[in-house]
């Protein structure tokens, strides 16, 4: 999904940059809050970072013959909240522009903006949704992390129909074709994102219960129950 | 009831990914090749004139960057599992704490 370097013009490149640079500050500002109040969540966030980390990292195959890979930012927005993905999600493409020569220091901006804050902030807003709705929690869990993976790649062919419009049909017609390159590939791919967040979840419900009630993710239990 | 969820929904992610391989080579000079490239072909066929101005600071040798590939999994994979593993080693402790104070 990343978009290559070089291949936004430099107005793009920059506007994207400057678009995202207030959501990494107030991430940081957000998971230095929560580690000072919240330390007993540290470890928790890291598997989160690590869950992306591990995820992108992981070309798979899809039915059309292509392949591209999921974001796995949807687990860490869910449970702490979209800001602090901002910071978690630019630590990965940083990682793979520097080292990996994947993605690019002049689209870091716009790939920050479509993966690390856009879809943490539509999977959050799925969760709390589905929530609302008295959606049982692995069904909300699967749509908000299969969802947010889509709205990634759909933010994605949106900046480059804003870069290149189609000489013919314009903007619209330009994020079709974009939407379509990426679509086929990235639709079975959010299904598989889904799925294992809602495995990580499950795991968490079992073993992590006072990390997720400290983050207001469960509900804290009313009487509270003598810890042996 | 929950780990045996979970078991179930992995089998669907590895079966929707050996489907995908499977059905995916069946198309006519199939690579896998990745969408990034597919986008910049995209870009080419609206814009032929576009060049990219900017190139990358450093690219690994492809032999490398493999490497760098796995160290990325490895390092995402290293920490998830240490941190499932203490957990799951927490409530184990706890237990048998529990059992031995009865």
């Amino acid at each position: 999904m990343h978009i290559t370097e070089g291949f936004l013009p430099p107005l793009h490149a920059v506007a994207w940059t400057a678009a995202s640079l207030p959501f990494i500050f107030f991430s940081v500002y957000r998971v230095n809050r929560l580690m000072r109040e919240k330390p007993e969540t540290k470890l928790l966030l890291a598997a989160s970072g690590a869950f992306a980390f591990v995820i992108s990292a992981l070309k798979l195959p899809s039915v059309t013959g292509s392949c591209s890979h999921a974001t796995g930012t949807g687990l860490g927005a869910i449970l702490f909240g979209p800001s602090v993905m901002a910071l978690l999600g630019t630590i990965v493409l940083a990682f793979q522009t520097l080292l990996l020569a994947h993605g690019g220091v002049t689209t870091l901006g716009a790939n920050v903006f479509s993966m690390a804050i856009a879809g943490p902030w539509v999977a959050y807003a799925v969760l709390r949704s589905a929530k609302g709705l008295k959606a049982p929690l692995a069904a909300s869990v699967f749509l908000a992390a299969m969802l947010g993976d889509l709205t990634t790649y759909l933010v994605t062919a949106g900046q480059l129909a804003l870069a290149f419009p189609d000489p013919a049909s314009g903007i619209v017609g330009s994020f079709l074709k974009f939407t379509g390159v990426f679509a086929p590939t990235q639709l079975p791919l959010a299904v598989i994102e889904g799925l294992l967040t809602v495995v990580i979840v499950n795991f968490l419900r079992e073993y992590s219960s006072d990390e997720l009630q400290n983050l207001r993710f469960l509900p804290k239990p009313l009487v509270s129950e003598a810890r042996p | 009831m929950k780990a045996r969820n979970s078991w179930w929904l992995l089998a669907v992610a590895a079966a929707l990914i050996v489907a995908s391989v499977l059905i995916g080579s069946r198309h006519e000079g199939t690579e896998f090749a990745g969408t990034d490239g597919q986008a910049m072909k995209t870009i080419a066929t609206l814009n032929p004139d576009y060049q990219p101005w900017f190139d990358f600071i450093w690219a690994p040798p492809p032999e490398i960057a493999s490497g760098l590939f796995a160290l990325q999994a490895a390092l995402g994979a290293g920490v998830l599992g240490y941190y499932l593993g203490f957990k799951r080693g927490q409530r184990q402790g706890r237990q048998s704490r529990s059992d031995a104070g009865d």
